[in-house]
């Protein structure tokens, strides 16, 4: 008792903070969960019932939706997790030139906005696109459904993979597989029966990742899914278009176990075995691939994915200009014009709150690592889990249980900002925690208690030990939560209203309104946004480094 | 050191109190952030603002509303949604109505909400000039502009295929316009629904309409979810024929979609009767009134045909687009709107449970 006390007194802000924390977390994301759940078995007029899940289990379309989705998550994750393999491998052990190119085109997919991939296969690789009818002159094209799915998603998350395949593959020490060239084996054989077989976590922790966005993607089936039905999907269409809503939250149910099992399969079985090579000490320079066919190869596959990326890319802002994509392709402003007209509301809308969620997104991230890694105290656990938790869901879900959690007192908060705030944040602070996470666990915790020894409080020690040491990884939570805000779609399209109309909601409009010049003018300038948003960002961050050095 | 230590905790504090604000004031207090101007909660003063949910395209909305504010001073914002979106929307705000008028898209869709009590009856002076069957008895709704379906054809893939454009509805089963054919989805949109309930009549009967339903739906390449976007895909060449109402393919086609050929079904085609409505429990019923008469005056009516809109108008003392398709002119179909309204839920869910499997 009195050991609870002298800690009360030593920190007395600690369990505000705990508490507070886990009112967020339980408001947010345990209680519109919950509403989904209790939801699911409560049809339109109040009866409780397995109603909902058989419609989904039946065999109907719904259960199609199910299939389509998985299927497609499966061909995505697999193709994508080969390519971001090859750029990976090529990244760290073969001497080729572009690699920062190379670099940059994996992460371009990262910070854009959900669906430009989407529309420029359109004007790619539709029935008047540059390719398939100019170039192939094909007369039949169809980019809309599976195909087109599977194209755009794996171009769109094989930068995911990338990221967690290029730091495994990195850090595998080199000298087993000098080891195994030493004793004779060929670099085939070596890379088989060594490298393949280390990479293997890293593999399959990529394909788990990409196999659950591509699952909660919502953005491109909506554009370029044509006939081809999938979950998130279906979940808006029930939801928003026939206000089944016990039908959308079964739909949702069934995502979010997919969703968990996927998360729980990844940690049981890829979480404990992904440090096992990664503890070594390094042991010196890996020898680079300088020449042969395999590098030849590996830089000319890296070369035309990188060239189809930025042809992809390329495509959006050269599309806004264009007045009639494939009837008429005289140059306009027209969209621009369109755009700053009557798009301008949602522009200024979500620039403001996703400005607002920022701060409020990388602090929160900071503030729960700090209490994960740092800190003993009830409840622990629960807060772990329930913060990673808004990760695993997918944004179809939370937008559907934001409805039905927010819709009425005590928490009437349809059509406020806050709502959708509170969307982004939930939405993008696990990628902070995470990174928040890694950073403090390279943080020696006796500096900290050495300044706790030497009398400082907790929130002392918080603010001028750990904060200084963790400000890079605050930061990239910043960007991260940025970026997500802009560009998020799937949960906040069912928190759209008159009030605050968003960016990537008006470009879903247009799309579907087949305003494609509209859409990607929109594109541009969210692209443009963000591109500004990152220099100042690092600006920010280089100014608050240099004023630290200073004093 | 006691100094330091108070900073310290200040700015935790701080900290906390922005987690809480940002976050934690979902307590209860209904306070919009303080970086955005239109509060919603100053009851007080009587110039509010008003919220409308349009269901027409998203610039003939924004010229009607700003021009609306021009004409009477009330300021309003608004949101453009499909047809179901916004009945889904009026139906999940039922217990917070979060927009004072619905402002467009088929009467259909407002007779369900009549139904489920989510509007406002309010008969506007200007509602007597509107002919009877463009309105509710009792006020809930009255239309504002009327338009045929049709068809809309590329006249290239007609061109290259040797055909014909679509006359009638059977023509729509021509396999060569196998996976050529693209409609909204009736769940979602307003336009298909209309669609869908015109097959029925024109068929003759329910279970006609289902069978004839069943036989397009191998033809479809794609239900898109709003209702206008089929004419967009023909244009572009991306599908050979689209349902949809005359009025948007005419848009299109003034747009510089010189592809495009309209057709209207001459065994009978259904129309939409565009409506308005007040929501109910409105905070702003003053204001909401006034923007259901601006709406049926001359004023409010040829808004559109100054932004491409191609509907006939309600009130006849409004001078219509010249370029529109008057139902005088066409084999119309007797559209029952109540009918049509009531039936909606139960034909949609049969629809998507038999034929879109």
């Amino acid at each position: 008792m009195s050991a609870m006390f002298k800690r009360f007194k030593r920190e007395p802000l600690l369990p505000i903070l705990i508490v507070l924390v886990m009112l967020c977390l339980l408001v947010f994301i345990v209680y519109p969960l919950f509403q989904i759940a209790k939801s699911s078995f409560v049809g339109s007029t109040g009866e409780v019932g397995l109603e909902g899940y058989q419609r989904v289990l039946s065999g109907g379309g719904l259960f199609h939706a199910l299939v389509n989705s998985l299927v497609l998550a499966v061909l995505t994750a697999t193709l994508s997790t080969a390519i971001a393999y090859v750029f990976a491998y090529t990244f760290a052990y073969v001497k080729v030139p572009f690699k920062k190119l190379f670099n940059g085109i994996a992460i371009l997919p990262v910070i854009s906005p959900p669906f430009v991939i989407a529309l420029s296969a359109m004007l790619l690789l539709g029935k008047q696109g540059l390719i398939t009818k100019n170039l192939l002159g094909l007369e039949n094209a169809n980019i809309y459904g599976l195909h087109g799915l599977v194209l755009v998603q794996t171009l769109s998350f094989f930068p995911i993979a990338f990221l967690t395949l290029s730091g495994l593959l990195r850090s595998i020490s080199p000298s087993l597989e000098e080891a195994s060239q030493n004793m004779g084996a060929s670099r085939l054989k070596t890379f088989l029966s060594v490298t393949l077989p280390l990479s293997v976590p890293g593999i399959a922790n990529a394909f788990l990742l990409v196999f659950v966005q591509s699952l909660a993607d919502f953005g491109n089936p909506m554009t370029i899914g044509g006939n081809y039905s999938t979950v998130a999907r279906e979940i808006y269409l029930q939801a928003v278009g026939s206000y089944n809503l016990q039908a959308g939250a079964a739909l949702a149910m069934v995502l979010l176990t997919v969703t968990i099992i996927v998360y729980i399969l990844q940690n049981f079985w890829v979480g404990k075995k992904s440090y096992v090579t990664v503890t070594g000490k390094p042991t010196g320079q890996r020898r680079m691939i300088e020449s042969g066919a395999v590098k030849h190869g590996l830089f000319t596959f890296c070369m035309i994915m990188s060239l189809a990326v930025i042809a992809f890319y390329a495509l959006v802002p050269i599309g806004s200009f264009i007045k009639l994509w494939g009837i008429n392709n005289s140059l306009t402003l027209d969209h621009y014009k369109y755009v700053f007209s009557i798009g301008q509301k949602a522009i200024k809308d979500t620039l403001t709150l996703a400005i607002v969620a920022t701060p409020i997104a990388g602090l929160l991230g900071m503030i729960i690592a700090f209490l994960i890694v740092r800190k003993r105290f009830f409840g622990k656990k629960a807060l772990e889990v329930i913060s990673m938790l808004s990760i695993a869901v997918p944004g179809t879900v939370i937008g559907i249980g934001y409805i039905l959690a927010f819709n009425k007192a005590p928490l009437a908060l349809t059509s406020t900002g806050i709502i959708i705030v509170a969307a982004f944040v939930v939405r993008s602070m696990p990628v902070g925690i995470r990174s928040g996470v890694a950073a403090l666990q390279q943080i020696d915790p006796s500096i900290e208690e050495a300044a706790t020894n030497l009398g400082a409080s907790g929130s002392k020690v918080f603010t001028s030990v750990v904060l200084p040491l963790i400000k890079s990884a605050f930061f990239s939570g910043l960007v991260n939560s940025f970026v997500k805000s802009m560009t998020a779609m799937s949960a906040v399209i069912f928190l759209i209203s008159a009030k605050y109309n968003l960016i990537t909601a008006s470009i879903l409009a247009q799309v579907e309104a087949g305003r494609i010049g509209v859409a990607s003018a929109y594109c541009t300038i969210l692209i443009l946004i963000m591109v500004v948003a990152l220099i100042l960002l690092n600006l920010l961050v280089k100014w608050m480094g240099g004023k630290e050095r200073s004093a | 050191m006691g100094m330091k230590k108070w900073m310290s905790s200040i700015t935790a504090l701080t900290m906390a109190a922005m987690l809480f604000t940002g976050c934690g004031s979902a307590g209860g207090n209904n306070a919009a952030p303080a970086n955005n101007g239109g509060g919603d909660a100053a009851p007080a003063k009587p110039q509010g603002k008003l919220t409308v949910y349009v269901g027409f395209q998203e610039d003939h909305a924004v010229a009607a509303i700003k021009k609306f504010t021009e004409d009477t001073g009330i300021e309003a914002n608004m949101i453009r949604m499909s047809g179901g979106e916004i009945l889904a929307k009026v139906r999940a705000e039922q217990g917070n109505p979060q927009a004072d008028v619905w402002y467009g898209g088929p009467a259909d869709t407002f007779v369900q909400a009549t139904a489920e009590g989510l509007l406002q009856p309010y008969t506007s002076p200007i509602a007597e000039k509107v002919d009877a069957k463009y309105k509710d008895p009792d006020g809930n709704w009255t239309g504002i502009y009327v338009g045929a379906l049709g068809f809309a054809s590329n006249k290239e893939f007609l061109a290259k295929k040797g055909l014909e454009a679509p006359k009638t509805w059977e023509d729509l089963l021509n396999p060569a316009f196998k996976g050529e054919i693209v409609m909204a989805d009736p769940a979602s949109s307003g336009t298909a629904y209309t669609a869908m309930y015109t097959v029925l009549k024109v068929m003759g009967s329910e279970e006609k309409g289902f069978e004839y339903l069943s036989k397009l739906h191998p033809q479809i390449q794609q239900y898109t979810t709003s209702g206008s976007a089929p004419g967009r895909m023909v244009g572009m060449g991306e599908a050979g024929v689209g349902i949809l109402f005359a009025h948007d393919v005419i848009k299109y086609q003034e747009e510089g979609f010189d592809s495009l050929e309209l057709t209207i079904p001459e065994d009978g085609t259904g129309y939409e009767t565009g409506a308005i409505g007040i929501i109910k429990n409105t905070k702003n019923e003053e204001l909401a009134q006034k923007f259901v008469d601006w709406a049926l005056s001359p004023a409010g009516q040829e808004v559109g045909k100054t932004v491409g809109s191609y509907q006939n108008l309600t009130n006849p003392d409004a001078v219509g687009p010249e370029k529109a398709v008057k139902l005088s002119d066409i084999n119309t179909i007797d559209y029952d709107v109540v009918e049509a309204g009531k039936e909606r839920q139960r034909l949609i869910d049969k629809w998507s449970a038999e034929v879109k499997k």
